[in-house]
């Protein structure tokens, strides 16, 4: 990890408006990440991770405060940045090869570099007897793993993952994490990873961020210091585990400040407590 | 569809075979089937039918592709542009309102009664409904979709091509199958009031020699080559647009 400040997200604030409501889904959201790290990031529903996602796309340029990649300010996308939605978002009108070809559409391989890329990410996401079939042909978890493989075919610096595997059976996800962190191994793009399963989390990430909702906040990081490969069953991540649950479900009598289990975070920032685990809404 | 569908025509038939048969009407008013069939046959030997067909066919494909490309034209830049929404919705909504007879007394006085006419009238009748699907296909395209493309830094123009075009294909189609359809009976309705060829004309000629027999074969004629047009655009529809049928019939 050579640069310490490769994306830089400052003090951001995002507020929308509902039914004449402002609505607080970012307050002053301030984190670091490294260049080649792996940020995952939990947290209850409706706390703000898909908007912080789309803010660090360039997607969503209507906030307060700072966001810098490379030293540059974030004005828009870029093919630099990449982005694996929520939902799926194929076009139904095209074969999954051409829309995982899709984000190839701008770079600058040539054609047969195209293909194979595609065949190949096809094949990495077990996708490749179906390159030619319509999206509304696939099951759910094969429409999430086409979306997956169009936003790696185009190896970005910055991946913005969000939620990908949520609709994957327990082994299919299980591999799909081990390719993506080999291809992280492999090529150290870096990678912000939302998602609901803390056993995830910790498994892939440097560094897991908790947040907390209304107002979307970073109450917690929590450093995972463990060697790679990780063992799904270690003990030490087990640990880690505990402490990233023990975060989410800290409420205002449970202060989640003091002594740390987990050593070498850096400064987390956390906001007034407010109960993580809210209803949704 | 199959079968089922000659169920009712060929009842309808059979009815008005009984009805001639029993003299429920005169033979003049209800000539009887054979008669007709006999008529046809003629009008078919002689090349009569043909002819007239022949024209009135030809008067749509010309009428009917100028309405379509202008009315796509239309709608592509209303669904596109919200200036030009803003300035052409009205006036074409108050347009669309209008229906196509009240405009011919005008035209009549513009253009005559020549083939000009004819072309406007049925160039109309396609160009209302291209213009309505068209833009709501542009408007319906999914924002979820647009962002992919903002992701992967889309120009105008792949944004386009790649996104709100084909998006807006299925409800860019229902505008000419409506198109068609509108075009095919303002043709019939303009040559009725002026023309002497046509599918049309034969209606209005046979009914003031009072041949209804030639009435029934040009009725018959005008409904088959209007079923046929929208049975062909049907069948273009699912071949062009494969991946929704099968959407549909899953
Ligand atoms: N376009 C929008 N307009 C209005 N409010 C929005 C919009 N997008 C998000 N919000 C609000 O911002 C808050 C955060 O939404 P966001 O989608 O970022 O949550 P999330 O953490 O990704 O939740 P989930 O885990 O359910 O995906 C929510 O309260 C939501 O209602
Ligand atoms: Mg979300």
């Amino acid at each position: 990890m050579c640069n310490p400040a490769h994306f830089q997200i400052r003090k951001v604030t995002r507020e929308f408006n509902v039914n004449g409501e402002k609505l607080t889904a970012l307050d002053a959201v301030s984190l670091d990440i490294a260049e080649g790290e792996f940020v995952t990031i939990v947290g209850a529903s409706g706390c703000g991770k898909s908007t912080l996602l789309r803010l660090g796309a360039g997607l969503d340029t209507t906030y307060s405060g700072r966001i810098s990649h490379e030293g540059k300010v974030v004005t828009g996308p870029s093919l630099d940045r990449g982005m694996v939605f929520q939902e799926p978002r194929l076009f139904p009108w095209l074969t999954v090869e051409r829309n995982v070809a899709l984000g190839l559409e701008n770079s600058k391989f040539t054609k047969s570099e195209k293909k194979r890329l595609v065949e190949e990410h096809l094949e990495l996401v077990g996708l490749a007897g179906f390159a030619r079939a319509y999206p509304h042909q696939l099951s759910g978890g094969m429409a999430q793993r086409a979306g997956i493989a169009r936003g790696l075919v185009n190896r970005p610096n910055v991946l913005f993952l969000d939620e990908p595997f949520g609709a994957l059976d327990a082994i299919t996800k299980a591999r799909l994490q081990d390719e993506l962190n080999d291809i992280w191994a492999r090529e150290r793009i870096t990678m912000v990873l939302v998602t609901h399963d803390v056993e995830e989390a910790v498994y892939l990430g440097d560094r897991v961020v908790v947040m907390s909702p209304r107002p979307g906040r970073i109450r917690d990081i929590v450093a995972v210091d463990l060697p790679r490969p990780r063992e799904r069953t270690s003990a030490a991540l087990a640990r880690v585990r505990t402490r990233v649950l023990e975060s989410l479900n800290s409420t205002e009598s449970k202060p989640s400040v003091g002594p740390r289990l987990v050593e070498g975070e850096r400064g987390s920032k956390s906001g007034p407590l407010r109960p993580a685990v809210a209803l949704a809404n | 569809m199959g079968l089922t569908g000659a169920l009712l025509p060929g009842a309808l038939l059979v009815l008005w075979w009984i009805a001639s048969d029993k003299g429920f009407l005169a033979e003049q008013i209800l000539p009887p089937p054979a008669y007709v069939y006999e008529t046809a046959r003629d009008m078919i030997a002689s090349g009569e039918l043909f002819h007239h067909a022949g024209v009135s066919l030809r008067r749509v494909v010309v009428g009917f592709a100028f309405g379509a490309a202008a009315g796509l034209s239309l709608g592509v830049a209303m669904g596109l542009s919200r200036r030009a929404e803003d300035y052409l919705k009205p006036l074409f909504l108050a347009f669309a309102q209008i229906p196509t007879l009240g405009w011919i007394p005008l035209l009549m006085l513009l253009v005559g009664i020549d083939e000009a006419l004819k072309f406007i009238v049925i160039a109309k009748g396609a160009f209302v409904p291209m213009v309505v699907n068209t833009f709501a296909g542009i408007r319906g395209v999914s924002p979820k979709l647009i962002e992919v493309g903002r992701a992967l830094k889309f120009s105008d123009w792949q944004t386009l091509r790649l996104i709100v075009l084909p998006g807006a294909v299925p409800s860019i189609f229902t505008g000419i199958r409506y198109g068609l359809t509108h075009s095919w009976t303002s043709l019939v309705g303009v040559e009725l009031l002026a023309s002497s060829e046509g599918l049309g004309y034969l209606l209005v000629w046979g009914r003031q020699m009072f041949w209804l027999d030639m009435v029934i074969v040009a009725i018959i004629v005008i409904g088959l080559v209007g079923f046929a047009m929208d049975k062909s655009l049907d069948r273009t529809e699912v071949l062009i647009q494969r991946w929704k049928r099968e959407e549909l019939a899953a």
